[in-house]
């Protein structure tokens, strides 16, 4: 089940671990003291985050390549989603379970909030709810094909974007319509604030589109490089931080959110664009990957930035800290995945 | 946008009236032994064979695209899906893109120039419409679609010619002609036809499709008595052609709703800056009704020949390569679309002389 090569050196901050797994790392997630990456050959590789000299395990999830992973909803678990149709739950050491199959269809994105216990996937236009103890998901479909899927930090309402705007379902609903919150253009990834009065998207057009709940307020925030493709609240929801620009753009959610606020600014790789965010989950700082393999860690504001890896050529496609917010993985489109490690 | 992006993954789109024989061509690449692994996208599983490659069924979703000042339509679908095959490990050597007998072949075109990713990493080899020769005035007189889908070709494959007169068979190539003077176009029985004809030609490229049919340059690339490409071949020396003046444009006479094609060409050298000036504007004020432009152009003070084309309003040109010692050097410019001012056209390429 060990394939990838495995080498350990210290980087300038740090001590960074890289697996080389050979293909296009489609997404990370983190669970426990597991970190697991999705590849573009259709398996998910296990990494153990507390002993990061130890071999990865290699789980054959999918047929063609996987597409989307997550967090399940229990410990050390993952979902991911892949072109063979399939969601599959993945548990240590190695096990599957094919939890949804859907002919000749491809299952793009999936989220799951441990709290509640809920699943959520999408397929096409449809999106699955899936309740800790329901037998069967609720389908919910959308006038064109979904974006994006985020579940609110409460894990009551599921976001999930399309042409046009974005729809929140009730979770707990077995019927009744989603509220549509609307902005022409194509909605991509979604994020909610950690106090859930805010829901924003990447667009495919080079902005960001945002809605206040409480009002309805509309926020739109333009002038991006190129498509925006991550966006991370800080851990207590004080900045947005984005991809897309050659800088890590930051918008300030303090006192009555970005309108009519410039964003803050940090990091720079030379010109490249910034490809991935994540928030750390106990500090107030950022990680952000570029698209010529720049690694980097920063704050909104003045307190400069820490360089982790410089320029490589292989993008940054994904990030995800631990839980602890002392170690976080790179994974990159030529298939190489990064730990730095800041424990003592 | 146009420098040659080494790796990028050649995409053909095939597009055709509904009956005209995509499916038989599909067929054939997906299991004709021709050492290449497809990935073909395509609208509904149907009857295709489906054998070592990998086959994608696509819901059309035709989304607008705000892109700074110009808003153009692209497909949400095969930006996702693109997307996500280039993700594969089973990597694949080029992509074919069905599109339905009603599509409108212009968001598909679009998306291989707006979405970052498909850009950076595939090239739209050609667009290939299969013609039903039987029915294809039929399909002319009814429908829009069949009309556009031959004016955005690059290659045509004129279809079912065992089912039409010669002399019939003259009359469409010249109607297919008069829609889109710049399209390769060969004939076929049962689009029995080599499939290294069709597909990885870089005809969407206009550099290397000049290559293929040196005559564009000339303002008679295609008269319908005079194909170089179709099967029995004639032997014939572009060289005794080139004096030809065709500093006139040629336009074929039908009613104003009717796509049309326009080809003006000169010998004086174009100011760049001024041409640069004069097409934006033209395709900014009339893009809707230009669904293409290729030209191939001769600017004062430089050597090169100044490549461009359009889809609707997004637009790719630059410099590449010495104009060929023997040709003369000329500009010629050719817009395909409804409502098109030849006059006002004329006139403001003539303005453009340095």
């Amino acid at each position: 089940m060990v394939s990838a090569v495995h080498t350990a050196g210290t980087g300038g901050k740090g001590r960074i671990s890289t697996f080389a797994f050979g293909d296009y790392v489609v997404s990370a997630a983190v669970n426990g003291r597991l970190f697991a990456v999705a590849l573009g050959d259709g398996t998910v590789r296990l990494i153990d985050g507390e002993t990061l000299d130890a071999p990865s395990t290699t789980v054959k999830a999918h047929k063609g390549a996987a597409l989307c992973l997550c967090a399940d909803i229990d410990k050390g678990a993952f979902l991911s989603g892949g072109d063979d149709g399939r969601l599959v739950r993945i548990a240590p050491p190695a096990t599957i379970d094919v939890i949804a199959e859907i002919k000749n269809r491809w299952i793009e994105h999936v989220t799951a909030h441990a709290e509640s216990g809920v699943r959520a996937y999408a397929s096409g236009k449809d999106a699955f709810i899936l309740g800790k103890k329901s037998a069967s998901p609720r389908k919910v479909t959308h006038a064109s094909s979904v974006g994006g899927l985020a579940i609110n930090p409460k894990g009551k309402r599921l976001a999930a974007t399309h042409y046009n705007g974005v729809s929140l379902w009730w979770l707990a609903a077995q019927d009744g319509a989603a509220t549509t919150l609307e902005w022409a253009g194509s909605h991509l990834q979604v994020a909610w604030s950690p106090d859930g009065n805010y829901v924003l998207t990447a667009m495919q057009e080079n902005a960001l589109h945002g809605w206040r709940l409480s009002d309805g307020e509309h926020m739109r925030m333009s002038g991006y490089a190129s498509k925006v493709r991550s966006l991370a609240f800080s851990r207590r929801g004080h900045f947005l931080a984005t991809g897309g620009s050659e800088r890590v753009i930051c918008w300030p959610f303090t006192g009555g959110g970005p309108m009519g606020k410039a964003p803050v600014e940090f990091g720079g790789a030379g010109g490249a664009p910034v490809t991935a965010v994540a928030a750390n989950p106990v500090h107030d700082m950022f990680a952000a990957g570029f698209e010529n393999g720049t690694l980097i860690l920063g704050q909104a504001g003045p307190g400069g930035t820490a360089l982790i890896m410089k320029a490589n050529g292989n993008a940054v496609t994904s990030l995800v800290w631990s839980p602890d917010g002392d170690r976080v993985l790179a994974g990159t489109e030529n298939g190489d995945v990064h730990i730095a490690d800041f424990r003592e | 946008m146009s420098e040659s992006k080494s790796g990028a993954i050649p995409v053909t789109v095939l597009t055709g009236y509904l009956g005209a024989g995509k499916t038989t061509l599909l067929n054939r690449v997906l299991t004709e032994n021709h050492g290449k692994k497809y990935a073909v996208i395509v609208n509904e599983f149907g009857e295709i064979g489906i054998d070592n490659d990998l086959v994608v069924g696509a819901d059309e979703e035709v989304f607008e695209m705000n892109n700074g000042c110009i808003c153009c339509t692209v497909r949400g679908d095969l930006i996702r899906i693109i997307g996500s095959l280039l993700k594969r490990r089973d990597k694949f050597d080029a992509i074919l893109v069905e599109t339905t007998g009603l599509a409108d072949p212009a968001p598909v075109a679009q998306t291989f120039f707006t979405d970052e990713d498909v850009k950076r990493k595939t090239k739209l080899d050609s667009i290939v419409t299969v013609v039903d020769a039987k029915h294809i005035e039929q399909r002319l007189a009814d429908s829009d679609e069949a009309e556009e889908q031959i004016a955005f070709a690059d290659i045509v494959l004129l279809n079912k010619t065992d089912l039409v007169s010669p002399e019939d068979l003259k009359k469409i190539e010249a109607r297919v002609r008069a829609l889109n003077p710049f399209a390769q176009i060969h004939h076929t029985a049962r689009c029995d036809i080599a499939l290294d004809k069709i597909l990885d030609k870089g005809a969407f490229d206009l550099n290397r499709a000049l290559e293929l049919d040196p005559c564009f340059l000339h303002g008679h690339a295609h008269d319908p008595n005079h194909d170089h490409d179709h099967d029995h071949s004639h032997d014939h020396d572009h060289g005794h052609h080139h004096d030809h003046d065709h500093s006139h444009g040629t336009v074929n006479p039908l009613h104003d709703e009717d796509i049309r094609s326009i080809s003006l060409t000169t010998a004086a050298p174009l100011n760049a800056a001024k041409f640069d000036a004069w097409i934006s504007d033209v395709l900014l004020g009339e893009g809707q009704n230009i669904l293409r432009t290729k030209g191939i152009l001769n600017m004062a003070g430089n050597d090169q020949r100044f490549v461009f084309q359009a889809v609707h309003m997004v637009s790719e040109g630059s410099f590449t390569g010495a104009w060929p010692a023997k040709d003369k050097r000329r500009s010629r410019l050719v817009f395909i679309g409804r409502k098109l001012n030849e006059a006002a056209l004329r006139e403001g390429f003539l303005a453009c002389v340095a």
